[in-house]
């Protein structure tokens, strides 16, 4: 693991109305890292997350994609560079196969257009070949290449969870974020998925991960964010995260005769 | 089990290889070149001649259908003025004949190329807008255009153009007031190009990203199509579809009049893809020459005709609220939108 910076945030505020959703956060995802963000309910963490993907304008501060300011772009700009996300409440393409779904997340790379697909030229079809060669490799890589015919609605929603994750992949990404990829797991799938993240870091993704399970967390990360009210309280190694008094009072508050 | 048209059919090409694919393409379009032989049969028409029912409505309508349909069955935009395209490809033709000398296959493209830029430019100003307010602009558009040349003494104002000339006789085939029937090879020959070409984007990139935006669109954009793009796309092939099925009817009705491009047209095409199945090709097409056919073959009850034909809306949509051939099996539930969370 290199110090080289994929992601960086650096003051960013998101404000709605009264609200500071983000306060003057700062972080730091370096190449090739599982890096996590925690916090209880509504501490910011998909704030960053859209903001990052385009989805809300912070307020003030600066995003960095490998050194390159991510401000004015285009949501599939910033998608094209280099930055895939999945979302906390399953948002996939419901009435198109798995297949499909991660195809049209291949196609951002594609050159050929509306032109070239009425006179199917051969790039338009050798680009449509190799997308639906890479979409397979992706799902069998997530171990649901046995779905790809079937409607993404109708899938387990383990798998639905699996195929976000394949879709995001899909568009060739340096970094994923994964927004609590985990959520209604049991034990098993929990730990199975766990396995999963590290073979996406170990093929040489960046991985930036919002999760509530913390055993989840500390086996699998090499570096925790936590986010409190909009604010960074901490940002270290698991180990010592799990031990720092404000993350302990975030996550459990105060005890009574200390206020 | 009950019969499935839509499942049969598609099954039975799904397991076809390639010449028996060509055997039942062929079939279906030798015979939607034969159906003016049906003249004469219970299907006849009273009042107007089958064979020139078949070019108008139901040819014509059959072409704004398949249109509309990637507009709204696979794009998701509901487009309420399509209308507009259709009158700028008829004015095309009526200006274009008024003070030049081309002749109607001349003029097609023009006509095609006219309500294509003006879909480019109602597009770029109004996708932006979604849902409820796409539709009330584009309603408005389509009001815009009619009173436009309402208006407009240069092209005729209330009384429109006349004499706009018949195509010349092309490849032997004539084209005057008695050849209803090559007039309808022409607008079916339009139909199979169109359904080709729809058939060629569906499966492609362009059908992908029409797709994923009307399921999701903030999740599409994310995903890396770049919606508007598409969005736009979707706006012109929409309107070039519908502006050669005005270039074409012009040339067969020789007389266009801003009271022919109502607000009802927009209406009973976006009717035609509900009822059919929006997003399918073949239940579009169904749809549209089910419902224009039905009033000209009721036409001898006259006024109530209308009356019958909206029963028949209301039976069919409760019956089959997704219309004849859906494309696939839907959900109730709509799309979370709103927040991305």
């Amino acid at each position: 693991m290199s110090n080289q910076p994929v992601l960086e945030l650096k003051n960013v505020t998101m404000q709605f109305g009264g609200v500071k959703a983000l306060n003057q956060v700062n972080l730091q995802v370096n190449k090739g890292e599982i890096c996590a963000l925690i916090g209880p309910n509504g501490a910011g963490k998909t704030t960053v997350f859209n903001v990052v993907t385009g989805v809300y304008v912070p307020t003030d501060g600066e995003i960095l994609f490998n050194g390159k300011s991510l401000k004015g772009k285009n949501r599939h700009k910033i998608t094209k560079m280099g930055i895939a996300r999945t979302f906390q409440n399953v948002r996939l393409f419901g009435e198109m196969t798995s297949l499909e779904n991660v195809i049209t997340a291949t196609d951002v790379h594609n050159k050929s257009g509306l032109v070239g697909s009425i006179l199917n030229t051969p790039r338009s079809r050798r680009e449509e070949k190799a997308g639906r060669e890479k979409a397979h490799e992706i799902l069998k890589f997530m171990g649901i290449d046995h779905r790809s015919d079937q409607l993404a609605k109708n899938l387990p929603y383990g798998d639905q969870r699996r195929l976000e994750i394949a879709r995001a992949l899909g568009t060739s990404p340096e970094i994923v974020l994964l927004d609590e990829p985990a959520a209604g797991f049991n034990p098993s799938e929990k730990k199975s998925l766990a396995e999963l993240i590290v073979k996406i870091r170990d093929r040489g993704y960046t991985v930036l991960l919002i999760e509530h399970d913390m055993s989840l967390i500390m086996g699998i990360s090499d570096r925790v964010a936590v986010l409190d009210f909009g604010e960074k309280i901490a940002d270290d190694l698991p180990s010592v995260v799990q031990n720092n008094p404000k993350v302990i009072e975030a996550y459990l508050g105060v005890p009574a005769d200390a206020s | 089990m009950p019969f499935n048209l839509r499942d049969t059919g598609a099954t039975l090409w799904a397991n076809s290889n390639k010449w028996q694919r060509y055997l039942i393409a062929g079939v279906i379009i030798v015979g939607a070149f034969a159906l003016p032989l049906l003249e004469g049969t219970f299907l006849n028409t009273p009042r107007t001649p089958f064979v020139s029912v078949l070019f108008y409505p139901i040819g014509v309508y059959v072409l704004m259908a398949l249109g509309l349909n990637v507009v709204v069955g696979k794009s998701g935009l509901l487009d309420l003025g399509y209308v507009a395209f259709y009158a700028v490809g008829a004015y095309t033709a009526g200006i274009l004949s008024m003070h030049t000398k081309l002749n109607t296959w001349e003029i097609l493209p023009v006509g095609i190329a006219l309500a294509m830029l003006s879909g480019f430019v109602l597009g770029a100003a109004v996708l932006r807008l979604r849902g409820d307010y796409l539709a009330i602009v584009t309603l408005g558009f389509g009001e815009i255009i009619r009173i436009t040349a309402l208006n407009s003494s240069a092209v005729g104002g209330a009384n429109g153009i006349s004499n706009i000339p018949n195509p010349p006789t092309t490849f032997g085939f004539t084209f005057d007031l008695e050849s209803d029937r090559n007039y309808y090879w022409v607008v079916l020959i339009l139909i199979i190009i169109t359904i080709l070409i729809i058939r060629g984007l569906s499966a492609r990139r362009p059908g992908r990203a029409w797709e994923s935006i009307r399921q999701d669109e903030d999740v599409a954009e994310l995903m890396g199509v770049n919606t508007y793009k598409y969005k736009l796309w979707a706006f012109v092939f929409g309107a070039s579809v519908g502006g050669a099925a005005g270039v074409l009817f012009a040339s067969k009705a020789m007389f266009i009049a801003p009271n022919i491009f109502n607000y009802n047209i927009s209406i009973l095409i976006l009717a035609f893809v509900v009822f059919g199945g929006m997003g399918n090709i073949w239940g579009v097409v169904f749809g549209a020459v089910l419902l224009s056919y039905i009033p000209e073959r009721i036409r001898f009850i006259s006024e109530a005709r209308m009356l019958i034909f909206g029963l028949v809306l209301i039976i069919m949509m409760n019956l089959r609220p997704d219309g004849l051939l859906p494309r696939k099996k839907r959900e109730k539930i709509g799309i979370a939108g709103g927040e991305i969370k």
